[in-house]
């Protein structure tokens, strides 16, 4: 395996991307698409102070969504697509290891899924107008969209490898990526709403003279709750939940997050409380209300284990196609052909 | 440099047996062809000697390097030309050289003179710059053998060559096959157009089945010849037929007529050596006398495979035949279809 002969890899599979005007025409739509999203986020952040944090994050979103919807379609077929052209063997039959082949072939995708990152930096930079996210913000989110880009790339290049037919790999490689983003809402949304327990609602009694009695506790009402709190782990491996998760957040002065990294990662950490017992306390200033600073203080982080649940998806299925493209080959992806 | 050594080869697709206990040799300096029907393994054994195919069981030897021990080292030995060439759409056909030569490790100058001394070798210098896409099959075959030839290998693996190639560009092809052979390199060709075939190759390898069979006892059998007397036409075969028939002693319903020619059994070339003397000695204008097959095309035919012999024209009966079956003279044979080669078992 050598770097010289991965970067020869990557620059013939970038080659023959670049060549196709599909690929401008879509990154050009791309751009519009931010253009649009940019615009609205300057409206929607014009009631705080940090109207620049909140763009930045609503950016880096959306590129994490157009590399979520069209990775899978450029380096899902990256394997069988030249094995149905015929020029896998023509690669394979010179002096370059299946490895630099493999890596070569994630890098490229890699890359492509990186070109959304830079159309994007020039939103990136008008969100700076606005006052612009604090530095280890942007280092953080970016850090974790660069993984996401590159999950996302060896669960396309690993089961273009693992399947024989691009169309179906392809469509698996959606599925996959569909399950991390809608299937781990559904399973949340879902889960949560099937278990049910009795909450109680409870505040503080008033004495005969109509004073707030701080002593003690009275229970009102009890009704059914949905428990998010047991099913919440379900989100931890949804890409853009890591992302926000991950990201440290910027609070307002009054508690509250200023970008939308801080607002998804404030929902799942409510998720995570219990609803069981729910009070509301006359005698604590605010009426115990917490805000979403100590809500999230108070909870646990699982960006890491969800990332790590993806890294052994996409890890798992890119050794399976490593496994599967070795030659001289032993066994063949049934329905296909070397040659 | 040993060549090609091939031992008790197998190699089996899930229930499908392609290639069972495969033995052969394919020396350095000689060409040898690969002689089989669609589906005989022919393009499964150049995979496992091109290290893309692991054998299930035998051992296979490039230039003394086994590919299942070591790939990377019998791919630089060796030069693979598939049947059918993927091409990198978008890439030109001077990139793609490049690309394939990078991919062997040599350095870009090196790789763009290599290019274009190898695009002009196979006559694509003209079509360097346009995009493989353009290209048409046979111009495709020969970006093709560019490429196989990149780094100069000692081991030339070819799969159907020929196939979409002009005219001319065959006569180049067996040229260069022929300089490759003589530079003391190992050339192995598949190829179903045998007539072509017998014209480039030293050594010929057959395999049916999957098996390489030993085609030496055919030798013997009765072969068809061509017997065409000068400004032959078509009034005048049946002329022709009875003078040739009676000056070689044999009844004209024995003779079948094609495209021209008579043609007339002979049990080896001493007899029909004898009978073209006989024929001159009878004062007959002979303008054609040949084989009406290749050799490997006859050998190929008469191999034991049976849906081969139903393919095979019938042969006229031979001279000395004491209780012939004639063959109508009004029906002819099918003629052996010399000039698009027999695709047997098709």
């Amino acid at each position: 395996m050598s770097l010289a002969n991965i970067g020869i890899i990557a620059r013939l599979e970038l080659t023959q991307r670049l060549r196709s005007v599909g690929w401008y025409v879509m990154l050009g739509v791309f751009a519009l698409v931010l253009l649009g999203v940019t615009g609205l986020a300057f409206a929607v952040y014009s009631w705080g102070d940090a109207v620049g944090a909140g763009v930045y994050s609503i950016v880096v979103n959306i590129v994490l969504l157009l590399v979520v919807l069209v990775s899978p379609t450029l380096s899902g077929n990256a394997i069988n697509g030249d094995r149905d052209a015929a020029t896998l063997a023509a690669v394979q039959v010179t002096a370059v290891s299946t490895g630099d082949i493999m890596l070569g072939k994630l890098v490229a995708a890699i890359a492509t899924g990186g070109a959304f990152l830079v159309v994007a930096l020039p939103f990136l930079a008008l969100s700076l107008l606005g006052g612009g996210a604090d530095a280890l913000v942007l280092l953080v989110s970016l850090l974790v969209l660069a993984a996401e880009i590159i999950i996302v790339a060896a669960i396309g290049v690993g089961l273009s490898g693992l399947i024989a037919r691009p169309l179906f790999s392809v469509a698996t490689t959606y599925l996959v990526v569909a399950a991390l983003v809608f299937g781990t809402l559904i399973a949340f949304g879902l889960g949560g709403m099937a278990v049910r327990s009795e909450a109680t609602v409870s505040s503080r009694p008033y004495d005969a003279n109509g004073n707030v009695d701080c002593e003690r506790w009275e229970e009102n009402t009890s009704y059914e709750v949905p428990r998010f709190d047991l099913v919440w782990w379900t989100l931890a491996a949804n890409p853009f939940v890591v992302l926000a998760d991950a990201t440290p957040t910027e609070f307002s002065p009054d508690g509250y997050p200023v970008d939308l990294f801080g607002q998804i990662k404030y929902g799942l950490r409510s998720a995570q409380q219990s609803p069981l017992d729910q009070r509301w306390d006359e005698c604590a200033p605010d009426g115990g209300y917490r805000t979403p600073e100590e809500v999230i203080d108070a909870s646990v982080p699982s960006w890491f284990v969800g990332l790590g649940v993806q890294v052994v998806i996409a890890g798992s299925l890119f050794a399976g196609a490593w496994a599967r493209t070795r030659t001289p080959a032993r066994r063949l992806p049934p329905g296909t052909r070397i040659a | 440099m040993t060549g090609i050594v091939v031992q008790d080869v197998s190699r089996a697709f899930g229930a499908v047996q392609a290639v069972r206990a495969a033995t052969l040799r394919a020396e350095p300096g000689r060409v040898t062809g690969l002689v089989g029907p669609n589906g005989a393994g022919k393009t499964t054994l150049l995979l496992m000697l091109a290290s893309l195919l692991a054998p299930d069981t035998g051992t296979i030897s490039i230039g003394g390097v086994d590919p299942a021990v070591d790939p990377l080292a019998a791919r630089r030995l060796l030069g693979w030309m598939p049947d059918a060439l993927g091409a990198w759409p978008s890439l030109t056909a001077r990139e793609t050289v490049v690309t394939t030569a990078r991919l062997y490790g040599i350095e870009k100058p090196d790789a763009e003179a290599r290019a274009q001394q190898l695009l002009t070798m196979v006559g694509l210098a003209d079509l360097a710059d346009a995009p493989a896409k353009v290209l048409s099959r046979g111009q495709k075959q020969k970006l093709g053998l560019a490429r196989a030839l990149v780094h100069d290998p000692r081991i030339l693996l070819l799969d159907e060559p020929a196939s979409g190639l002009d005219p001319e560009a065959r006569v180049q092809l067996r040229v260069l096959l022929r300089r490759f052979a003589a530079e003391g390199r190992t050339v192995l060709i598949s190829s179903h157009i045998l007539s072509e075939l017998e014209e480039v190759v030293d050594d010929a390898v057959f395999l049916v089945a999957g098996t390489v069979v030993d085609a030496a006892p055919t030798q013997s059998s009765v072969r068809a010849w061509r017997v065409r007397l000068a400004d032959a036409t078509p009034e005048r075969m049946n002329a022709d037929t009875w003078q040739v028939a009676s000056s070689l002693g044999l009844a004209p319903e024995a003779l079948a007529v094609d495209r021209g020619a008579v043609l007339v059994g002979f049990d080896g070339e001493g007899a029909a050596a004898q009978s073209l003397r006989r024929l001159v000695e009878a004062g007959l204008p002979v303008a054609e006398f040949a084989p009406a097959q290749s050799d490997l095309e006859h050998t190929f035919l008469n191999l034991s495979h049976a849906p081969q012999q139903q393919a095979q024209p019938p042969a006229p009966q031979p001279p000395q035949a004491s209780t012939p079956a004639p063959p109508p003279p009004a029906a002819p044979p099918a003629p052996p279809a010399a000039p698009t080669g027999t695709e047997a078992g098709a």
